[in-house]
């Protein structure tokens, strides 16, 4: 307790309120204001459909007791109506989260610590109460001008904001002894799909990345309805769980877009390098949805070609890298087919048409013209054979960030060791 | 799909708030959080910042007195950092700078007012703040550290909802988007409601009905009867605000703008209880 930073009667008030959450739900008739008593049918009726939320209410008005609720609260119980008097449209009080404050990152024990980058540094480390292996992220906050940073704000708004599958969850946010350590608690996940690619001996079956793409597209549909761009969609960047289900991590540069797109202007120093879109290496500041479309597709080449699709030095050499891929774009119009054809049956040979076409519909140059993450779930390349692996189905592979190391492929029967101190043995014992 | 829903108040946070623990009586709590709100509205309007900014700032300061004590930061402070961390979520942040001066110049024209109470004296005069004098820094570090605490207490979770596109739903639903009135109205007592803890206590849907029951009440609008409770009790926290207050009663909250000033005022009660 004393190593905590809350003064002690926050605590008190915390576990104050799991105490009474707790027992309101299963007491019975608790001491409650007049107007409650003239109508003990009502009130019955009450208390079994909502019984919180009206200890809540009692509650509440029972602390000011010179109020103008009071009486026009009588009113309403006078000409009482025998229907519910809690909207059953409106999720009750009681499911929604309580106001609590962080906890102390001394809840958690260290473990090691998988990496670290600009942002700062990634622990692996154990829920002292629950056990769970977790991820804490300690975010680099010295030398703050602007007081907490921005895009940590943006990153953690997102990730609170988005509950699915194949989004790397958020457990909470704890902080350390000072207000300039904060940790962001999330899942442990055992690898990233770029070590894995560059480690694992033979590349993902069709079937497989079948099933990776499907989840990667529909975590990306869920966060662009949620008003999401994620802006930095790479390999290293999606997580992927021995039990082949990959996440989608590192918000840092997610920010929320609106309708109309980009007001007050987007940066263009997004995405990286060799997954940025074009229309941003042109310099347009209202992308939109469709840049995270591009990193997807440059996701998918990817894993077909098990190294990166674009692995230019500079921009230029990316944009001619691009142009060589999809044909040059026409000079008038960007909506316009390219005047030669575009280069990617020679380069992805064993691909089917539908395949071609998914790679083709997400490596748009015209962003308006790009595939929606939405569409690219329901395209034919997924239904056609081979079909989408499950999940379960997938190998496990050892885990880098949690310290463990690849066997050998096989084990190879050893050479005869000292073969020729047996021979000599048995030449000598030879009679 | 699930909705997402904002973190509201607990029963026992409810019940006894932590300025209560600490001695500050309900009303005198009440008015605080309303003359915060007030600042906060007041800056926004200043700064020309966006309404959606404002109202954000205004849901989280509300949030922040349910885990924390109006003796431990000053609903000074505290409604400036809830700006400024509310500007960033909107994206559409501020300037330290801009801030502190729309700031400073509210605390000037408050203790203007104070001064200048029994009798009207001469009219406010703003007097900026040295470029490099220590009360900007002063009040920058105490922004940076209002802003840290707010995300800390509120265990960073800072999502809110906004109750406009909710009220604009309704009000198409009930067709009455014809009444430029009763729309106005409503618009309006759902910004006013920001100056009490509804926000903090209640769902949208419920604070929205409350707002649309209240105009279309006050306009003489029949509308279903379907009393629910919760919307009554959103429909008396936003009455309870336009009641008539001593002028003492008016004073009281603008001379406790600082914790020090909140400090102070208990141990002159504490004598006077004992």
């Amino acid at each position: 307790m004393a190593k905590y930073n809350h003064p002690p009667s926050l605590h008190l008030v915390q576990s104050m309120a799991m105490a009474s959450e707790s027992t309101s739900s299963t007491s019975t008739p608790r001491k409650r204001s007049k107007w409650d008593e003239e109508d003990p049918d009502d009130m019955a009726i009450r208390q079994q459909q909502q019984p919180s939320k009206r200890s809540v209410r009692t509650r509440s008005r029972g602390v000011r007791p010179p109020s103008p609720v009071r009486s026009e609260s009588h009113f309403a119980t006078t000409s009482r109506p025998s229907r519910p008097l809690h909207s059953i449209y409106v999720p009750p009080r009681t499911h929604h989260p309580s106001i609590q404050p962080s906890r102390s990152v001394y809840c958690y024990e260290r473990l090691n610590q998988i990496e670290e980058g600009s942002y700062g540094v990634v622990f692996r480390a154990r829920d002292k109460e629950t056990g769970d292996i977790v991820a804490l992220k300690k975010l680099k906050l010295d030398e703050e001008k602007h007081g907490f940073p921005i895009t940590a704000l943006r990153e953690i708004n997102a990730l609170m904001s988005c509950h699915h599958d194949n989004v790397v969850r958020i457990r909470e946010v704890v902080v350390g002894d000072t207000l300039t350590q904060v940790f962001v608690v999330m899942d442990f996940i055992e690898h990233d799909l770029k070590t894995l690619l560059t480690l694992m001996p033979s590349p993902f079956l069709q079937s497989e990345i079948k099933t990776l793409m499907l989840q990667l597209l529909s975590a990306v549909a869920h966060c662009h309805s949620n008003w999401i761009l994620h802006r930095d969609l790479k390999t290293s960047n999606l997580l992927m769980n021995n039990r082949g289900t990959i996440k989608v991590a590192d918000f840092g540069l997610a920010r929320r877009y609106g309708d109309p797109v980009g007001v007050g202007g987007l940066t263009q120093l997004v995405v990286t390098l060799w997954y940025r879109a074009p229309e941003i290496l042109m310099g347009a500041t209202t992308y939109s949805t469709a840049i995270d479309m591009w990193s997807v597709g440059c996701i998918f080449a990817e894993l077909l070609l098990k190294e990166p699709l674009f692995q230019a030095k500079n921009e230029i050499e990316l944009l001619s890298m691009i142009f060589k891929l999809l044909g040059p774009p026409t000079t008038k119009t960007i909506t316009l087919p390219s005047p030669q054809p575009h280069q990617f049956r020679q380069r992805f040979h064993h691909m089917t048409t539908a395949g071609i076409d998914l790679l083709v519909s997400l490596l748009t140059y015209d962003p308006e013209q790009r595939i929606s993450a939405e569409e690219a779930v329901h395209h034919p390349y997924f239904s056609e054979s081979p079909l989408p692996k499950h999940p379960d189905l997938f190998s496990s592979f050892p885990s880098a960030a949690a310290g463990e190391r690849r066997r050998k492929p096989f084990d190879s029967p050893s050479a005869p060791v000292r073969a020729a101190d047996y021979k000599l043995l048995t030449e000598v014992d030879l009679p | 799909m699930p909705v997402d829903l904002v973190p509201l108040a607990s029963t026992s946070q409810i019940e006894r708030t932590p300025s209560r623990e600490d001695g500050i009586p309900a009303e005198l709590e009440e008015d605080l959080r309303a003359f915060g709100c007030k600042l906060i509205h007041e800056a926004g309007i200043l700064l020309k910042q966006k309404q959606v900014a404002v109202a954000t700032a205004q849901i989280l300061f509300q949030r922040f007195w349910y885990t924390t004590s109006m003796k431990q930061f000053g609903i000074g402070d505290i409604g400036m950092g809830a700006l400024y961390l509310a500007s960033k979520l909107e994206e559409c942040p501020l300037r330290i700078r801009d801030l502190i001066n729309t700031y400073d110049l509210l605390l000037q024209r408050t203790s203007h007012t104070l001064s200048s109470s029994p009798k009207p004296k001469d009219p406010f005069k703003y007097a900026p703040m040295s470029y490099f004098g220590n009360t900007f820094y002063d009040l920058k570090d105490a922004l940076v550290v209002a802003e840290m605490q707010i995300l800390k207490r509120l265990g960073f979770n800072v999502h809110v909802v906004l109750p406009y596109g909710t009220l604009i739903n309704y009000l198409r639903v009930l067709g009455l988007t014809s009444r430029k009135d009763a729309c106005a109205r409503a618009w309006g007592y759902l910004n006013d409601a920001m100056q009490t803890p509804v926000y903090a206590l209640y769902a949208v849907p419920t604070i929205v009905s409350a707002a649309i029951l209240l105009a279309s009440r006050q306009l003489d609008i029949a509308l279903p009867s379907r009393r629910l409770i919760d919307v009554w009790s959103v429909c008396g926290y936003v009455m309870r605000l336009y009641r008539e207050r001593a002028p003492e009663e008016r004073m009281r909250v603008m001379r406790l703008v600082g914790k020090k000033d909140v400090r102070g005022w208990l141990e002159e009660n504490a004598v006077v209880q004992s």
